[in-house]
């Protein structure tokens, strides 16, 4: 594949730099602690990091509300950590992307406490200012649970100001060509520094405009055009993935003609996959997916069980939003704005049955996956922590002090790390995880490990096979060129392999052409009953499945339908191979 | 040259008479009729080899429509693999022998009957003969095309093949689209429709919900009734939409079909229009872009299913005829369910069941009642329709 596309079969990983290593003993992670745990992360598999913001900023929006656009906040480095941190993962094959914060920014920058200071002052312009708050009345309010409007009155200039997520992050005026050519500055700033991209924060909302609701605006996606054609011609092979919680006809158009942002998140496809277990049926995600716009050539869904925000119920109905909180926010402390915020193990009440068969759909199902640290361990979350901080404690990496996390004091630490006996550091930690073969760490492990060995996860077409039986989705992920996995299967890994410990390297395979079209087949059972299903396999008759996993030969296809039988949450994977 | 009309006729009469299907149908009449069979009807569709005729033969005055392919006697045998019983029997197309058969046992030629039935519009790399009844066999075409090729003819239009143009006429979408019809001289020989793979019976769904709230009885803590509703396999939004897929239906049948009035007496606050008549949850599927309704004569999805339906006689009739007909059909499968589970905790689960039946029926009527435009129809209020369709439902729990 065309290096510039490397995104296309990246395994993302979303971390928090101050919640996954310290390494100066102050409490807070940092990028000197993150570069001492990038080994981890290759073997582990990881393709990208997705930084989140490591900005200087007050900390009222996790980060999302920063004070300074060019530095890095002093808790977790400097300029010359980063650019160290960027290219040790540069050697191991590991790439490094950073949020970027285009809407707004934090109350505490200069640009705002100059532009509130009077109402001429040279960035008097840079911000949304109004008289009254009667503008832009059709806009929803996003975090209904604490805003109760989008205007907040500023006692020094006397006027109100527009933000579309908390009072203490200003929207920028991008009506104002100096707030572009600032931002533009910003973007050429970090990918001076050699980060391999960014992932969009709140995009849709960039320029408003009156009796609009101010979102997906042809402006915005004109700027977004403008910031990709220079990131084309000056740096190639760098990272547009844009955050658009919209439903996916919408978010298509974050791609542009394919000269917009190369990837965006799929934002309805995740509360999904879980109504489906509860469900024990295939609809709501075959649902999503037939609603899916195809997306122009080089560009890619980036998708995920679980991330740093709630688990959003935005792009879903009334009626699905009650449903998904009986099942999975019984208690109201679960819930946050028109979002459940809890991590994926206490999600699945710690079911590693159903964490696998989620697993199992976010590899198969086409797009990037994103990985939110900790959740490769099932770690659990602290729903007594103030806004979403309950699923930003501290990376367990070891059963001692702290989590192995800091060797700071308790008391010092930015975020309390999880104790209670079921998701607690002593109990679920990577040190424990990779001692032990059979642990849900070296499962995730073994499953990206096949899913590198063959593209087709990655960017082969979809097609769900019809299947008798509603608990039972099955579809094949075809590609387009003749190729074959990996001619040299990496060995995979094993007691001994873990015993080696985090420096064992993985030999990468390289994919030899053998001329046949190979598929993979993904069969899951959402139930969690044993399921029997026969599927319609009829094109590719007289072939011989071939397991993923084991290599296991399952019975030649015939022209009959094909029956497989799925224990509880099952989930298997075959290589087929096209004549 | 292929094969004479009189060598069409010396093979296809023995034919059918070793056909069961055949036999059924003419079992009905007495034996005299045998001495009036004829060949009434010859289309050579594709002449050469392999080569293809559309037969009809009259038994009386019913007609049977047989399709026959011929290829070199060598080559037939690997052709037909499993289908030896297609086989007609050798004659000559004028360049030596060959084989007749069934050509529904051959892909070629099934693949090749897509084109004529579609005017050449459709074509396909696979086939697959899904059933073969009396009246007729079924095929389905890369998966996305449903051929029905009719064995006992009608004049057309069949009233199956009316229905469907006309709900295509007035906009109906909860249903598989008809692609072409194949006539002939006044007789509709097959109809192409759309075919949604993946479709699941309306039943199975049903019984997916009802597995994962029975389930619960092995849990630790009794299920409690007001679980019903935050089961995880809660089905009453899906029962929702189905209700607002059959207001559309119901509205599209008035449209097409016109609106009536009930007969004097009649208790029922409604119009009377053309009903489904059939109406049930073996006859709705779940598909990917929501439901569809099918039954309307027999269907590509229902031949999946145990029964086969019968072509319903047009009957004007209160919707909520078909409202009761569903909302029992969703009592049958909750007892079905019922009856599947250990003595030990069936009492407990014909509670929960219960409960999963009333508020499936209260969701079905919600989403009917919901759609706009429903009041022509319906001119009772929520309650009263409730009661309504209650009644109907004691009425068909009645044992007859």
């Amino acid at each position: 594949m065309d290096d510039a596309r490397w995104y296309e079969e990246a395994v993302f990983y979303e971390l928090l730099p101050r919640g996954f290593f310290d390494s100066n003993a102050d409490g807070i992670g940092d990028f000197q602690g993150l570069r001492q745990k990038l080994d981890y992360l290759q073997w582990l598999g990881i393709d990208c990091v997705w930084l989140l913001p490591f900005y200087p900023s007050p900390l009222h929006d996790g980060g999302y509300d920063i004070s300074d656009f060019l530095t890095v906040a002093p808790d977790i480095g400097n300029i010359d950590d980063l650019v160290a941190l960027v290219e040790d993962a540069h050697r191991r094959g590991i790439r490094i992307i950073s949020d970027l914060v285009m809407n707004h920014t934090s109350d505490q920058h200069p640009w705002f406490i100059e532009s509130r200071s009077s109402r001429d002052n040279p960035k008097a312009d840079w911000y949304m200012w109004a008289d009254d708050d009667h503008g832009f009345a059709d806009v929803r309010v996003i975090f209904c649970d604490v805003e109760s409007s989008n205007w907040t009155f500023d006692q020094r200039r006397q006027q109100y100001y527009w933000h579309r997520f908390f009072h203490q992050q200003p929207d920028l005026n991008y009506d104002n060509p100096e707030v572009v050519d600032a931002m533009l500055g910003v973007v050429r700033f970090w990918l001076d520094l050699g980060l391999d991209g960014f992932r969009l924060d709140a995009v849709p909302y960039l320029f408003k405009a009156e009796g609009t609701s101010c979102e997906n605006l042809p402006a915005t996606h004109n700027l977004l055009r403008r910031i990709r054609a220079e990131m084309d011609v000056s740096y190639p092979g760098r990272l547009m993935l844009a955050e658009v919680n919209q439903w996916p006809s919408a978010v298509t158009e974050y791609f542009g003609d394919g000269d917009e942002c190369h990837m965006c998140f799929n934002f309805p496809l995740m509360p999904r996959m879980f109504m489906a277990v509860r469900r024990e049926q295939r609809f709501p995600i075959t649902e999503i997916l037939a609603q899916t716009p195809p997306i122009p050539d080089g560009c890619q869904w980036g998708i995920f069980l679980r991330n740093h925000d709630e688990l959003t119920l935005e792009m879903v109905t009334d009626e699905e939003r009650d449903y998904m909180y009986n099942e999975y926010a019984h208690d109201p402390r679960m819930r946050r704005n028109l979002g459940i915020r809890r991590r994926l193990g206490p999600l699945v009440e710690n079911d590693r049955r159903v964490a696998e068969l989620l697993y199992g759909l976010l590899l198969s199902l086409p797009g990037s996956p994103v990985l939110y640290y900790g959740d490769e361990l099932l770690m659990g979350d602290n729903i007594y922590l103030g806004d979403r901080d309950g699923v930003r404690t501290p990376m367990q990496w070891a059963p001692d002090r702290n989590a192995g996390f800091s060797r700071a004091d308790f008391a010092q630490l930015y975020l309390p790390p999880l104790m209670d006996p079921v998701h607690g550091y002593q109990a679920v930690n990577v040190e424990a995880e990779q001692r032990d073969p059979s642990s849900f760490l070296h499962w995730l492990r073994r499953m990206l490990l096949v899913r590198h060995q063959y593209p087709q996860f990655a960017t082969g077409s979809l097609e769900i096979l019809p299947a008798d039986n509603p608990s039972v989705i099955a579809y094949v992920r075809r590609s387009s060129v003749k190729d074959g996995p990996a001619a040299v299967q990496p060995e995979l890994d094993s007691a001994a392999d873990a015993a080696r410990g985090p420096d064992f390297q993985v030999p990468p395979g390289e994919p030899e052409p053998t001329g046949t079209h190979t598929s993979v087949l993904c069969v899951s059972n959402l139930s969690r009953f044993a399921q029997p299903a026969e599927l319609s396999l009829g094109r590719w008759e007289g072939c011989t499945p071939i397991e993923l996993l084991g290599r296991v030969p399952f019975p030649r296809v015939t022209a009959n339908p094909y029956s497989v039988t799925l224990a509880p949450y099952g989930i298997y994977w075959f290589e087929l191979e096209e004549r | 040259m292929p094969p004479t009309p009189s060598a069409f006729e010396g093979l296809v009469i023995p034919y059918l008479q070793r056909q069961p299907w055949f036999l059924a149908d003419m079992s009905r009449f007495d034996r005299g009729v045998w001495a009036t069979v004829r060949l009434a009807d010859l289309e050579i569709l594709l002449d050469g080899r392999p080569g293809l005729a559309s037969v009809v033969v009259t038994v009386g005055n019913r007609p049977f429509h047989v399709l026959v392919g011929w290829r070199e006697v060598a080559l037939a045998p690997a052709v037909l693999g499993d289908h030896q019983g297609a086989v007609l029997g050798m004659c000559s197309d004028g360049g030596g022998d060959v084989l007749c058969y069934d050509a529904l046992a051959d892909e070629e030629l099934s693949r090749g009957l897509l084109a004529f039935a579609t005017a050449g519009r459709e074509s396909a790399k696979r086939v697959r003969l899904v059933h073969s009844l009396a009246s007729h066999a079924s095929l389905v075409y890369d998966e996305h095309l449903f051929m029905k090729s009719y064995r006992v003819l009608e004049p057309a239009p069949r009233p199956e093949i009316e229905l469907m143009l006309r709900l295509e006429e007035v906009g109906f979408e909860h249903t598989l689209r008809p692609v072409a019809y194949w006539e002939r001289n006044g007789w509709d020989l097959a109809l192409v429709r759309e075919y949604i793979p993946g479709a699941v019976e309306g039943r199975l769904l049903a019984l997916t919900s009802l597995r994962d709230l029975l389930g619960r009885n092995l849990d630790d803590g009794r299920p409690k009734l007001e679980d019903v509703g935050g089961a995880g396999g809660d089905l009453s939004s899906e029962v929702r939409r189905l209700g607002e897929a059959t207001g559309s239906l119901h509205l599209a049948l008035a449209e097409a079909f016109g609106v009536r009035s009930l007969p004097d007496g009649d208790t029922l606050r409604t119009a009377a229009i053309r009903i489904h008549g059939d109406y049930h949850l073996r006859r709705v599927f779940r598909t990917d872009a929501g439901w569809i309704v099918g039954g309307f004569g027999d269907d590509p999805l229902i031949g999946k299913s145990a029964d086969s339906t019968k072509p319903q006689e047009p009957r004007f009739a209160s919707p909520f005829e078909d409202l009761a007909d569903l909302s029992y059909s969703l009592r049958q499968v909750a007892a079905e369910s019922v009856a599947a589970q250990p003595a030990a905790t069936r009492i407990q689960a014909e509670r929960l069941a219960k409960a999963w039946e009333r508020r499936n029926r209260g969701a079905f009527l919600s989403g009917y009642l919901g759609v706009g435009g429903i009041r022509r129809l319906v001119a009772l209020d929520r309650p009263a329709a409730a009661d309504a369709i209650k009644s109907l439902i004691t009425a068909r729990a009645m044992p007859t």
